[in-house]
């Protein structure tokens, strides 16, 4: 027999990035698809932003303003909402993230099961056919109901189908750090000065329904909708499974289940980070976000959400630098890439 | 009702003879295939090919920017070799495997076959696979070919003839073990009752194989398949191996060769490789010996080859072996080594490097098919009597140039077998890719990849080019 199979740090990184394009995928959708519900309700009410403001606070939370604007100088109606979903210009699109994610399944497609290859791949198909463009067209929530179907019965295969070793751990650690950042994002669409009580409620219970937090919150804190408890619910919950804590305290553990580590303890970049952020959480809440400013206090965990990725990038995909420098690396860049192709399809018989 | 018109043409057919009556050993599936019509046939195609989508089993097409993926096409209606016909190829394969595995290793060490005077020495130093460098050096167990997919193909009477040894990194067999799932699956009510032999304990023996040349015969190699990456059209077919042997598929870049030894990349550092299953070509395997420019490959891996601190399989150099002027020479070979006559019969070949044959050749251009020596898959070839004028003088230039360079062989209409089109059964062309392993023992994989040419009369079988494939059926008896 093999020895006990190690897991190729090219592999991991594309087990990490599969899971969390996937969940990115989603969560767009999750946004888009409240979005567009938002704004009938604004068109039935007759106020609100104008149509080709609107869609600028979530362009802006998902950091792709500039590159709709550079696309869209003066856009148009439904223009954002495919800019989102099915453009291909847009590298963090829907459409993109789910062909990256499929791109990087190719590329392990040996780790992981059969069947969730199939569910990805039959997502792949829809969104890149004519038939996910027309179904966005006749029914939009349809088309990103199945979207965010699609990627949950991808977790769910893995959760049933995927052996429980080190490449899970990174497909799981992907996911969770990429939920959790989505969650954070979705707290800081700012919609301007809402006109009254009654529109900001309207607003901020879209985006409990976008995270699936409206019955959660309806359980714990009841009918009425006020900003510190959707904070308290989103960022600090230790339930909800979507909560900025929930996903990184999960996280923290995948990271220390990978490196043998005692909880509580840290034996790399990454897991310090994870950490440090926990104890942040821990010892906080939201009255304090209130009195900091919720956007600051969101932009700071999203840089400590960022550090955190790339302490993982530079702690289990790059070598030690000095193997690297010994070794020059395949060079970046769009040149090297198309030569990369070209030579791959070189090779036949 | 679907086999009632089909009408064979004036060459061999694998299901019917002259007369028009269906052969023997097909007739017990003819007798099920009469229970589908057409529509059912087709419904159940399209309801497989969407299967294979799913599933990915494709290959790449080129020359397209995002380098889309099409489902290499499946024609449901087998194709059936009879028990003792399969005796023979199969003979006939091992004795060749095994005059080509002494070819090399004579190449390499004494060239004794060059001394005696049956392959002139310009022949093998002047193929361009040929690797001086590789002279005197030594592989494990004096194995160089330990995958080969030799092309089939029937003539008029049905005579089997090899038409090229693909000797380097042969692709397709992923198709026939997925042809054949994807058969049970769809129509299990084809198969009589055991009757055909399987083939799925490929991946089992082409790992026994690799683990076989594993450096100081090492009991427990770490054994990996190097791929040159995901855009490559086989890399399902890589991908599908590396999983069914449950080995790790690697890219160059996996890959790092310190102090004479080669390891790859995990996420807890570095670990040995042993023996690399290599669906790369040679020019790619090390920038600092061969293509400076490749970044496929990994810098010292020949180094470490050399040092017989880890293994390629197929090893260095097995070009030389496939080359079309050495192919000339097999059944030579064959004599020479083993004292025996050929099984299998090849193609007549004139070489444009011999003065009396480049004269034939040129006289005849619009009449012969001419293949570039170092060439494979369908490229760098001349049909010439689908050729333009344009085209043939093109060659002619360029065989003048470099005679060593060009062989020519007559256009062999070869066999073809009953083919779901539009509309009904229709004869294709087809070939067969057996695939030979070399290892502890010669195994034989049963049938292989039968390639059909979908557009009507078309001779070309490459999948880039409008081929599709069948399952191929070798009887138990």
């Amino acid at each position: 027999m093999n020895a006990p199979p190690t897991l190729l740090s090219r592999v991991a990184d594309h087990q990490y990035w599969m899971s969390r394009q996937i969940e990115r995928a989603e969560n767009l959708a999750r946004l888009v698809r409240v979005s567009e519900e938002m704004l009938l309700d604004d068109e039935t009410l007759g106020s609100g932003p104008a149509q080709e403001e609107y869609w600028t606070p979530v362009l802006r939370a998902t950091a792709m303003e500039s590159s709709f604007r550079a696309l869209h100088p003066s856009p148009g109606r439904g223009d954002a909402a495919r800019f989102l979903t099915l453009d291909p210009r847009n590298p963090d699109s829907i459409l993109s993230c789910v062909r990256q994610a499929r791109e990087n399944a190719r590329s392990v497609r040996d780790k992981i099961s059969d069947e969730m290859w199939s569910e990805l791949n039959a997502l792949h198909m829809l969104v890149g056919s004519q038939e996910g463009i027309d179904l966005l067209a006749r029914s939009p929530h349809a088309f990103y109901e199945r979207v965010i179907g699609s990627s949950m019965m991808f977790d769910g295969i893995t959760e049933a189908t995927l052996t429980r070793d080190e490449g899970w751990n990174f497909l799981r650690l992907g996911r969770l750090l990429e939920r959790g950042d989505m969650t954070s994002r979705f707290l800081d669409i700012r919609f301007g000065d809402d006109p009254d009580d009654a529109r900001a409620s309207l607003r901020w219970g879209a985006i409990l329904r976008a995270c699936s937090a409206h019955a959660s919150y309806r359980r714990l804190y009841g009918g009425e909708i006020a900003v510190a408890n959707v904070v308290d619910l989103l960022v600090f919950s230790n339930e909800f499974p979507r909560s900025v804590r929930h996903c990184l305290r999960r996280a923290d553990q995948v990271l220390h289940d990978i490196s043998g580590t005692a909880t509580g303890r840290y034996s790399n970049a990454c897991e310090k980070i994870t950490g440090a952020l926990l104890a942040r959480l821990s010892f906080s809440g939201p009255a304090e976000v209130m009195s900091r400013g919720l956007h600051d206090y969101i932009d700071e965990l999203q840089v400590q959400l960022n550090a955190a990725g790339q302490a993982v990038f530079e702690t289990y995909v790059l070598l030690p630098g000095e193997v690297d420098r010994r070794f020059g690396r395949l060079g970046s860049g769009d040149q090297a890439s198309q030569w990369h192709r070209e030579q791959q399809q070189q090779q036949q018989q | 009702m679907l086999l009632d018109n089909y009408r064979p043409a004036d060459l061999f057919d694998e299901l019917v003879d002259s007369q028009g009556a269906v052969r023997p050993y097909y007739r017990g599936l003819a007798e099920r295939l009469r229970g589908l019509n057409q529509e059912e046939l087709g419904q159940k195609l399209r309801s497989l090919e969407l299967l294979f989508m799913k599933q990915g089993v494709t290959f790449t097409v080129y020359g397209d920017e995002r380098g889309t993926e099409r489902v290499f096409p499946f024609d449901p209606f087998p194709r059936v070799i009879p028990a003792a016909e399969w005796e023979r190829i199969e003979a006939g394969l091992i004795q060749r495997i095994t005059a080509l595995n002494l070819f090399l290793y004579d190449v390499y060490h004494a060239q004794k076959i060059i001394k005696d005077g049956i392959i002139p020495k310009e022949v093998i130093l002047g193929a361009r696979h040929f690797r001086p460098e590789f002279v005197g050096a030594s592989v494990p167990k004096d194995a160089y070919v330990h995958v080969c997919g030799t092309d089939l193909i029937r003539d008029r009477d049905g005579r089997y003839l090899v038409l090229e040894d693909n000797g380097r990194c042969p692709s397709g067999v992923s198709y026939v073990l997925e042809n054949r799932s994807a058969m049970k699956r769809v129509f299990p009510g084809l198969f009589g009752a055991g009757a055909v032999r399987p083939v799925d304990t490929y991946p089992a023996d082409l790992l026994a194989t690799l683990r076989n040349v594993a450096p100081r015969g090492n009991p427990d190699p770490n054994v990996v398949l190097l791929t040159p990456g995901v855009h490559n059209s086989a890399y399902f077919e890589h991908s599908f191996l590396a999983r069914q042997m449950s080995i790790e598929i690697v890219e160059g870049r996996d890959l790092i060769a310190l102090d004479g030894f080669v390891y790859m990349r995990t996420a807890r550092g570095l670990r040995q490789v042993d023996v690399i299953y290599r669906r790369i070509d040679d020019d790619f395997l090390d920038p600092q010996v061969f293509r400076k420019d490749s970044v496929l490959g990994v810098p010292g891996l020949v180094d470490a080859v050399r040092r017989g601190n880890v293994a390629l399989a197929n090893a260095i150099g097995t070009g030389v072996a496939d080359d079309k002027v050495t192919y000339a020479y097999v059944p030579d070979m064959i004599r020479y080594y083993l004292c025996q006559e050929p099984l299998l019969d090849q193609v007549p070949t004139h070489l444009a490097w011999r003065d009396d044959d480049r004269k034939l050749i040129l006289d005849r251009l619009p009449e012969l098919v001419v293949k570039a020596a170092d060439e494979s898959g369908g490229y760098g070839m001349l049909i010439g009597p689908a050729a333009t004028k344009a085209q043939i003088e093109e060659f002619r230039a360029r065989i003048i140039t470099n005679p060593r360079g060009y062989i020519a062989q007559p256009v062999v209409r070869f066999s073809q077998h009953p083919t779901l089109v539009e509309g009904g059964l229709e004869g294709r062309h087809v070939d067969l890719r057996p695939f030979v392993l070399w290892g502890d023992s010669v195994k034989v994989m049963p049938g292989g990849l039968t390639r059909v040419a979908l557009r009507k009369g078309s001779l070309v079988v490459n999948s880039s080019q409008g081929g599709g494939s069948k399952d191929t059926w070798v009887m138990v008896a």
